[in-house]
């Protein structure tokens, strides 16, 4: 008796719609356009999308306030005849510039009045290097100045920024990018197949020794529960190379050649921020695994039993296949969390260990770099896309409920 | 034969209980670092169990000086105001997608677990764009873009416990003359309160562990949460373990509430739409 | 399950619910509830609040400048406006603020090597002409730092404090002729590298050498001086891999930062330190060591400069204030306060020679100190600091770590510097 929609009903997914359009949707295909362009947001000329060229009034403005100034200063140090053409110069910039104060917002120019523009440069440009000329022996305090000055006037022009493929092209040749994503297909690989391995184990002795005991729940969740960003400070701390006691017990068992190696090498950041995403998150996966065992018909390890098939054989031929399709479920969310790892590494290894969302993070908000580092998040989204791809498609995983 | 079963019950009990200690063992050690003076922190007495002269220094430092306090309750508020309209959306939503049919049914389910699945990353920058270009940035606002960490999953657990429920007990109210809106609030939110309960304690915790987006988009420490606030107390100029692990100590508080009062809540809340059943 | 906890939630409701039955339906959700924005303490009284954004100051010296300008003004109030002391998150909270036209600060205070980019961005004003009608320019200033701060032609920039890097030792651990040989200047790496082998271990310390070493903005300053100005990259930072991998380091010299630095120092734990000057201070305010135990020398190469800038935010709402204030932080009465209270050096020429400040600041009579002055070696200068100075620690700190060879490492070195 499932009933037709009407739009009374569409009102109540709405709102859903409407925020995922806002605040997924948007910013990813936000994202994608990106990407298409040399977008720094450090950097005047090309901190936004410009499809066209345009005009910033403000820069222009500043620049030529800054040559009438400086102006003033040569005025001292040469003639009369000298004086004047300096005042000359002052009040032709002074008139041009004027209608350009106090606009804030960049302007679309037509040709004429960009080339207007572009003359009254060059033409003060001229004017200048004929009085410094002038006057080789006056000792002018702004001559170095000037050239630096409209050269600046010069970027208050701004010319497109479409830049096609060539951030991706960039991508395929930055080993700083094919670093990050071999760090973080490693983390992802390793640190999951430890959860599932360890998660696996106590999900099978909890479900036959521990009968609802809530403790042992309790405390696997405090790892869990945690936010990541607090949990990789404490692991700071108990790496530290001199008063770290996990890094002193490891260098005196012989695990690593010594305490500070582990968040100074490579290796050693490797190995530790798996220990400690183990660390917090096999609980989660023990938990998992546990329900998807429990769901298990306990008549079909007693059939086997009787058949005579042995512990192992039972786990490889009963238990393991019953319970493919929540272990995939699991492991695909899993590895996609890992994945998009950033607060453990970026906190733990100072951002030293570089994982892909590490990098998109320091190229866009560290340096700027918005279209490049888009780039490096697209092919990110690339990568999840395939992974969930091979786990739905290839390996099975049903991710989408059956609807009725 | 009984024997090896003995053995084995005392194999896994020893496995269980080295688990639980490993579990705990970080905590119990910050616990201690968080008495200690900054003396005993470094050197010799970095291993010792016991402080030789305990103090709570450290605790008075980040609650009275260093405001530790500010950014628990910003956390309290983001992840409550995230929980309150997460839950509210989610469960239309869910309500909608359990008890109609429409077209593009599949197609948004498979939206709600793609957004569930990208890298969020990806939406970091656009999103910083459109709060810079909304003043927006420094503001209790983050709570939206936090719909695109909690939402997905939201929908899913609540769309779960919905489909539990028999249509029949619809089918009364319905004749009752109730309307949709009615319906929902009135029959159906009443029966799947432990789902609804369930979403509200798994959307609070991703929404008070957040860290990327309140890091962008508020970097003023007025309106810092939990994780980006403790990470601060980070210097280069001078090693204060003393006071994070006593600041670690006070906003985990919180967070083992959570997990003491509510574990059920919260295994339920993780295994549903995760386990086939 | 239990429906005990949720209780009071169904009770909730149910209230709800009632509503919902008896009137017309199909109202839309109500929007999410909503946070009153900033709530931040209204200016009391009648005078201009001007925010400026510093860093905390382990020593009384900020809050007393500020103070000396709130007693001097009618008109103003300086409020400080508590930045983070990762200097790393300190800029972007600054550039989140400034890039979206916030009036947040009127003043900030900007590492000498963010200043390029913060004007390259427009997100600071220049201040020539507020120089000029204050009668002030800029040969009265540390020169390093206004030049940090001078971009396409324009002044952005007064000092705050200027920094440099500078060799701690233990006068009564190293023997007076190898302190002369110090405190001249006149040695290298090497023999800083045998003295502290020779050394450690003496008076109870344990390391022969500190420095920074940890992946950061602290790395490229070390590697500048090791690599005297990037003039010998190969053989510096050749020189650096022995010292991490020798003895006379501590283990962890890789996580090493100013922080670690200081502790083991001021502990009485390694005889050298390499560190800025405000571990004189910590000397004298946490050490388990005294002033008079610690000698200042030059480095060998020279010393990275550093410090603080002061620059006023395009959108400020009170220019004029803001002015006001660094000039006050600046100039002769700001400075001197900074000097004495703090330790600091001053970046106003003048205060160099003021007699409190040289009676009040024993570094600046030091021989060594001075001489350290005169061997400043500055930072690559770039509009896009940020990405020259991650891609030198990049390549650095994976040649200290053992997973790059040098060779690769210098061209990666030498990729970074053209920018």
């Amino acid at each position: 008796m499932v009933k037709r929609m009407t739009f009374k009903q569409f009102l109540f997914i709405l709102p859903l719609l409407v925020i995922i359009a806002v605040f997924s949707i948007y910013p990813i295909v936000s994202s994608f356009v990106y990407t298409v362009f040399d977008y720094r947001i450090y950097d005047q000329q090309y901190s936004s999308l410009y499809v066209s060229s345009s005009f910033n009034p403000a820069r222009f403005y500043e620049n030529c306030d800054y040559i009438v100034y400086y102006l003033q200063d040569e005025a001292t140090v040469v003639d009369e005849a000298g004086k004047a053409e300096i005042q000359a110069i002052s009040n032709e910039i002074s008139a041009f510039m004027a209608p350009y104060q106090n606009q804030t917002q960049n302007q679309t120019l037509s040709g004429p009045e960009a080339e207007k523009i572009e003359s009254f440069i060059a033409t003060i440009g001229q004017r200048l290097n004929t009085v410094y000329n002038q006057y080789p022996n006056a000792e002018f305090y702004h001559q170095e100045d000037m050239p630096i000055l409209l050269e600046d006037m010069q970027k208050s022009f701004i010319q497109p920024n479409f830049s096609g493929i060539s951030n991706y092209q960039r991508l395929f040749k930055d080993a700083r990018f094919w670093g990050a994503l071999g760090i973080t297909a490693l983390f992802m690989v390793v640190s999951v197949s430890l959860e599932f391995v360890l998660g696996m184990a106590l999900a099978l002795i909890m479900n036959k020794a521990i009968k609802g005991i809530g403790l042992v729940r309790t405390t696997a969740l405090i790892p869990w529960a945690i936010p990541t960003a607090v949990s990789a400070l404490i692991w700071m701390y108990m790496y530290d190379g001199q008063s770290g006691v996990v890094s002193n017990i490891f260098a005196a068992v012989q695990l690593i050649p010594a305490p500070e190696t582990m968040l100074s090498t490579f290796w050693g950041m490797v190995g530790s921020s798996i220990i400690s995403d183990v660390w917090k998150t096999t609980p989660y996966m023990a938990l998992l695994l546990l329900a998807g065992l429990q769901t298990i018909d306990r008549g079909l390890y007693e059939s086997a039993a009787i058949d005579g098939s042995g512990t192992v054989n039972t786990f490889f031929r009963i238990t393991l296949p019953l319970m493919k399709p929540s272990i995939l479920v699991a492991l695909l969310f899993r590895m996609l969390d890992a994945f998009r790892v950033y607060d453990l590494l970026y906190i733990l290894t100072r951002g030293s260990l570089e994982s892909l969302s590490v990098y998109a993070y320091k190229l866009m908000i560290g340096q700027g770099y918005y279209g490049y580092g888009s780039a490096v998040v697209v092919a990110m989204f690339a990568c999840v896309a395939i992974i969930a791809f091979v786990f739905v498609k290839v390996l099975g995983a049903e991710v989408v409920g059956n609807d009725e | 034969m009984i024997g090896t079963k003995k053995s084995t019950k005392i194999l896994s009990w020893g496995v269980i209980i080295l688990f639980l200690a490993i579990n705990i063992f970080p905590f119990f050690w910050i616990l201690i670092t968080s008495f200690k003076p900054s003396s005993e922190i470094f050197g010799a007495t970095a291993f010792q169990i016991i402080p030789n002269n305990p103090t709570l220094q450290n605790y008075t430092k980040v609650l009275f000086e260093k405001n530790i306090l500010r950014s628990v309750f910003n956390s309290f508020v983001v992840s409550s105001v995230t929980t309150l309209y997460v839950v509210l959306v989610a469960s239309m939503s869910a309500y909608i997608i359990s008890r109609f049919r429409f077209r593009g049914k599949a197609l948004l389910m498979a939206l709600i677990l793609g957004v569930s699945m990208f890298p969020q990353m990806i939406t970091v920058g656009p999103i910083f764009n459109m709060f810079y270009q909304m003043g927006l940035l420094n503001t209790y606002w983050v709570v939206l873009p936090y719909s695109t960490i909690t939402l997905p999953s939201a929908v899913w657990i609540m769309v779960t416990h919905f489909r539990r429920i028999p249509l029949s007990i619809e089918e009364a109210a319905r004749i009752d003359g109730c309307s949709t809106w009615g319906t929902l609030w009135r029959i159906i939110f009443p029966v799947a309160a432990p789902g609804v309960f369930t979403t509200a304690i798994m959307t609070f915790i991703a929404a008070w562990n957040e860290y990327l987006l309140t890091a962008t988009l508020n970097s003023d420490a007025y309106y810092q949460t939990v994780p980006v606030a403790i990470n601060a107390l980070r210097t280069q100029f001078e090693i204060l373990w003393g006071e994070i692990t006593a600041a670690t100590i006070v906003v985990v508080i919180p967070t083992l509430l959570i997990v003491l009062l509510f574990q059920k809540q919260i295994v339920a809340g993780m295994t549903n739409g995760a386990v086939k059943e | 399950m239990k429906k005990r906890i949720p209780a009071f939630i169904l009770a909730g409701f149910m209230a709800l619910s009632l509503a919902a039955c008896g009137t017309t339906p199909a109202s839309t959700a109500p929007p999410p509830a909503s946070q009153p924005a900033a709530l931040s303490a209204a200016p009391s009284g009648e005078k201009v609040v001007i925010k400026f954004a510093a860093q905390g100051d382990s020593t009384p010296a900020t809050q007393a400048v500020l103070d000396a300008f709130n007693a001097s003004q009618d008109q103003y109030t300086a409020e400080w406006m508590d930045m983070t002391n990762d200097s790393g998150a300190m800029r972007e909270q600054l550039i989140t603020s400034l890039k979206a036209g916030s009036a947040d600060y009127d003043v900030v205070s900007l590492d000498v090597v963010w200043a390029g980019e913060f004007a390259a961005a427009g997100y600071i004003d220049p201040i020539d002409t507020y120089m000029k009608d204050a009668g002030l320019s800029v040969s009265q200033f540390n020169a390093g730092s206004m030049a940090s701060g001078k971009y396409s032609a324009k002044q952005y920039v007064l000092p705050f404090f200027p920094d440099l890097g500078i060799l701690y030792f233990r006068k009564d651990i190293v023997s007076a002729e190898d302190a002369a040989k110090l405190e001249s200047g006149d040695y290298t790496y090497a023999d800083l590298q045998a003295m502290a082998e020779q050394y450690k271990g003496q008076e109870g310390t344990t390391d022969g050498f500190v420095y920074q070493s940890s992946q950061y903005e602290g790395l490229v300053c070390n590697a500048n001086e090791f690599t005297g100005n990037w003039q010998d990259i190969k053989g510096g930072l050749e020189e650096m891999k022995a010292m991490t991998d020798s003895a006379n380091t501590p283990a962890d010299i890789l996580n090493y930062t100013e922080g670690e630095t200081a502790n083991s120092f001021i502990k009485g734990q390694s005889v050298f330190s390499r560190n800025w000057p405000y571990q004189w201070g910590s000397v004298k305010a946490e050490g388990t060591i005294t002033q008079e135990q610690v000698g200042i020398a030059p480095l060998p190469n020279g010393g990275s400069v550093g410090g603080w800038l002061l620059a006023m935010n395009k959108n400020s709402a009170n220019k004029e204030g803001a002015w006001e204030l660094m000039k006050f932080i600046a100039t002769e009465e700001g400075q001197k306060i900074m000097s004495t209270q703090g330790g600091y050096l001053p970046g106003f020429n003048a205060t160099l020679e003021d007699a409190d400040v040289v009676a009040g600041n024993e570094m600046l009579g030091m021989p060594g100190f001075q001489n350290a002055m005169t061997t400043t070696i500055a930072r690559p200068v770039s509009a896009e600091y940020s990405k020259v100075s991650d891609a030198l620690q990049q390549a650095i700190y994976k040649y200290l770590s053992g997973s790059a060879d040098i060779d690769t490492t210098v061209t990666a070195v030498e990729d970074a510097l053209k920018g």
